[in-house]
């Protein structure tokens, strides 16, 4: 194992209402793929950031080649030879692959610039690299894998002594990351510093050399690969105690009115074959990692997205669902993880949102009843006890989870059977929080059904009567709630794919 | 300035009109300073709005559109192309002047729709659909009269009964008409269904359409509304002028725009004020005829509608940009 090149040593980052990294260390080593991992939320991406110079940190050191170093953007950051892969290409695809190595660095000849310069470099990039790929090519004729190999080699054309792979396989087909793999395997022999992001538990066993995991922020510890089993990873990934009380089992009789079920729902990439069953009075938690497909079930289902087959049932009886309408008015009611863009209008006001969904039975013929409306609007501000001076206040003023239940207010409503909550708390403070909990649990009680989306495991573990586990676009396995703990929960989450 | 915002009658009115107000009186000031008094007087002023009726109902149709987030650029031609199809007929098939006029406002709906269902059901952006239409009104006005202009009926003439949309004596019933189709304009985008959809898909389409409302027909209404306008304007504008010619009408695009964005209607969609849009016509058209009135030729009415709605414009984004 090789010598050091790279030390992050008490890193600390806020942002307001969070603190996003809590004194990190971090070890990058010469001729050493280094795994990071943790859940959603936990730092990993920030971290990279402060590291890159896309963030400030607030404190701590980070020392590279000896010295110590402040990056300001990434432009310096690469000069000093610490690139990142993304996982979004950063590609223009109508651009040949050798334009897209050199952009912003292009040979030239006089003002003119010179193209076969340019491919005779990149040809001998990818002949390092052990690749076949023609450096004229258009970029967009090449497949996800191979743009993400010109990726690697322009990381490699900046002299880079420390790649960051950020999920790098998330989009590659099978032998596309025997490739990939091939190539980390012989820049490590070649010294360079790797860092390897990944959920994927089998590629970290296969790729990396030491595991450094990450939690809330914070840094749990560092293991060697080949000493550790996947349970190891997870205890340190999970291993956070539970402040507020999990539900240790369902109230829900076992007997009750299945009130939705979703038979074999396919919709693109992320949601494949997919089925489940929701009961009256139930709240079925679907967790899971960044991308596991939830989001795009849940819109699917709701007919925001066009569906590829699958069959609904809504009360025993089949039903088709090809827009939001038709869900409305099969007694479904979506709240988005992103409340600002597809929750409310924001720019109007508390009243006018609250009735967005039925705004027919505020009506005289076309005219709107605006003191029905007025009366509507008040009664759900005082039941949910949403802070706003008036209802004729914009929402735009109000806070996050203020706006949260306008959102809720106007499903309430429209009396909706079934309610999805996608991530109901995100960007919420603490107070709120609980206050939405308590909600939900009230609307549970009074027979509501309700599917909950969330990142948060404690957020599961305290609400869920039975958890529904999504992993890359396939739900991988359901528990009760008596049953799932965190660290079965994230073993379904991780599976190793097949 | 910000005390001044946030008093209940500015609030309740809006402070962009009251700016409006005063901008109003302050122009309408200067040109009678400028022109030796020559510009004072109830009736100078209701003259020089019979020449602008027109354009007040295409400034109130577009308004519903820029509501939405939408724009017409077809406005004027259509106008034209209704006025052109509705005029031969009645000139040249010999059809009466009821029919002719129903005709205008059928033409003006067709084209609406036609707009509408492009932009809300095959999701073509406003600006290339509006543009196209534009075209699409030209010629096919040319082709229908044979490239010949068309003269309605002088007052005294047969059928001329239909000036009196304009005037009866001294009595001004456009400026009765203009007002009255205002108020039930701002009553359908204040009161109604169809307003606050249109307002609400305007400021933020996706999350009116996860709330299960069908946005794709509002917004093709908010179209359809514009259009019908639009043919209403026409029969102004050949009340006021009588003749009309193929080819022509792109002009007003520009000045009915102008009105509208200058009296707060928001480009990026979500608000929009009758009330604004009627004062803006109305400085409009005191800028035209006082530009007149200076001895100044016409181009010079082009130069400062176009400085005008980049102003208004300008200030709509500037206020946003504050507010974010």
């Amino acid at each position: 194992m090789g010598e050091v090149i790279l030390t992050m040593k008490d890193i600390d980052k806020s942002f307001p209402g969070v603190h996003a990294l809590d004194h990190v260390d971090l070890e990058i080593r010469k001729g050493e793929v280094l795994a990071l991992m943790g859940e959603n939320g936990a730092g990993k991406s920030t971290l990279m950031k402060v590291l890159t110079g896309i963030y400030t940190k607030d404190s701590g050191t980070i020392t590279y080649e000896g010295k110590e170093v402040e990056f300001h953007n990434t432009k310096e950051a690469q000069d000093a030879g610490i690139v990142i892969v993304h996982q979004e290409l950063n590609m223009l695809g109508h651009l040949t692959v050798a334009q897209n190595i050199f952009i912003g660095r292009e040979f030239k000849k006089g003002i003119r610039i010179d193209d076969a310069k340019m491919n005779e470099e990149a040809a001998k990039l990818f002949k390092r690299m052990n690749i076949d790929i023609d450096p004229k090519e258009t970029m967009s004729h090449l497949t996800v894998g191979r743009q993400q190999m010109c990726e690697i080699a322009k990381a490699i054309s900046h002299e880079a002594k420390v790649i960051i792979f950020d999920e790098p396989s998330a989009a590659l087909t099978e032998t596309e990351i025997e490739e990939l793999f091939k190539i980390i395997n012989d820049l490590r022999s070649k010294g360079i510093g790797i860092v390897y992001i990944s959920h994927r538990m089998d590629e970290i066993k296969k790729i990396t050399d030491r595991v450094t995991v990450m939690r809330d922020g914070t840094y749990v510890g560092t293991l060697i690969t080949k000493d550790s089993t996947k349970d190891d990873i997870i205890n340190m990934m999970v291993g956070r105690v539970i402040y507020e009380d999990p539900k240790t089992h369902s109230t829900v009789p076992k007997d009750a009115p299945v009130v939705l079920k979703v038979d074999h729902l396919n919709a693109g990439k992320m949601v494949q074959d997919v089925s489940f069953e929701l009961r009256k009075g139930e709240i079925l938690g679907f967790s899971g990692l960044m991308g596991a497909g939830r989001t795009e079930t849940a819109r699917a289902l709701f007919g925001a997205d066009p569906v590829e087959s699958g069959d609904i049932y809504i009360n025993g009886k089949k039903v088709v669902i090809k827009s939001p309408q038709d869900a409305v008015k099969y007694g479904i009611g979506y709240l988005s993880e992103d409340r600002k863009r597809y929750g409310c209008v924001v720019q109007k006001s508390v009243a006018e949102n609250t009735t967005l969904a039925t705004l027919d039975s505020y009506t005289k013929g076309i005219f709107i009843d605006k003191k029905k409306e007025k009366e509507v609007a008040e009664k759900y501000v005082e039941s949910l006890a949403t802070k706003t001076p008036t209802v004729d206040q914009l929402v735009v003023n109000l806070s996050g989870g203020n706006q949260q239940k306008v959102v809720i207010a106007k499903w309430l409503t429209r009396d909706c059977d079934i309610l999805i909550f996608d991530e109901p708390t995100r960007g919420i403070d603490v107070g709120a929080k609980n206050e939405i909990y308590k909600l939900m649990n009230q609307l549970a009680k009074e027979g509501k059904a309700i599917i909950m989306i969330s990142s948060e495991m404690t957020e599961i573990l305290r609400m869920s009567d039975r958890v529904a586990v999504m992993c890359e676009g396939k739900k991988t396995g359901e528990l009760d709630i008596s049953e799932a703990t965190q660290e079965n929960i994230m073993n379904l989450a991780t599976r190793e794919i097949e | 300035m910000g005390k001044i915002k946030e008093n209940p009658f500015v609030k309740k009115v809006g402070f962009n009109r009251i700016v409006l107000f005063f901008v109003l009186l302050l122009l309408y000031g200067f040109f009678c300073v400028m022109t030796g008094g020559n510009f004072l007087g109830v009736g100078r002023i209701l003259s020089a709005l019979n020449y602008a009726y027109f354009l007040g109902f295409l400034s109130l149709g577009v308004t519903f559109v820029i509501a939405t987030g939408g724009i017409d650029f077809s406005i004027g031609p259509v106008m034209f192309c209704c006025a052109l199809i509705s005029g031969y007929s009645l000139v040249s098939h010999g059809i009466s002047m009821p029919v002719a006029i129903i005709i205008s406002i059928l033409v003006g709906f067709a084209f609406g729709l036609f707009n509408g269902y492009l932009v809300a059901y095959w999701t073509v952006p406003s600006f290339i659909t509006s543009m196209a239409s534009m075209n699409i009104a030209k010629g096919l006005a040319s082709v229908f009269t044979k490239t010949q202009s068309v003269n309605w009926p002088q007052a005294s003439a047969e059928g001329g009964w239909y000036r009196m949309i304009i005037k009866v004596g001294d009595i001004p019933v456009g400026l009765f008409i203009f007002l009255a189709v205002a108020v039930i304009c701002a009553i359908i985008l204040n009161k109604t269904k169809i307003g606050r959809y249109i307002l609400c898909l305007g400021s933020n389409k996706e999350a009116v359409r996860l709330s299960g409302v069908d946005v794709k027909k509002w917004e093709m209404l908010a179209y359809i509304i514009c259009g019908t306008l639009v043919g209403i304007g026409a029969l102004f504008y050949v009340a006021a002028y009588t003749t009309v010619q193929p080819g022509y009408g792109d002009q007003y695009n520009n000045e009915a725009i102008a009105g509208c964005v200058m009296g707060g209607t928001s480009m990026a969609g979500g608000l929009a004020s009758i009330s604004g849009t009627v004062m803006g016509v109305f400085v409009i058209a005191l800028l035209q005829e006082g530009i007149l009135a200076l001895g100044l030729d016409k181009n010079y009415q082009l130069i400062v509608t176009g400085i005008i709605v980049i102003v208004a414009v300008f200030g709509d984004v500037l206020s946003r940009r504050r507010k974010n």
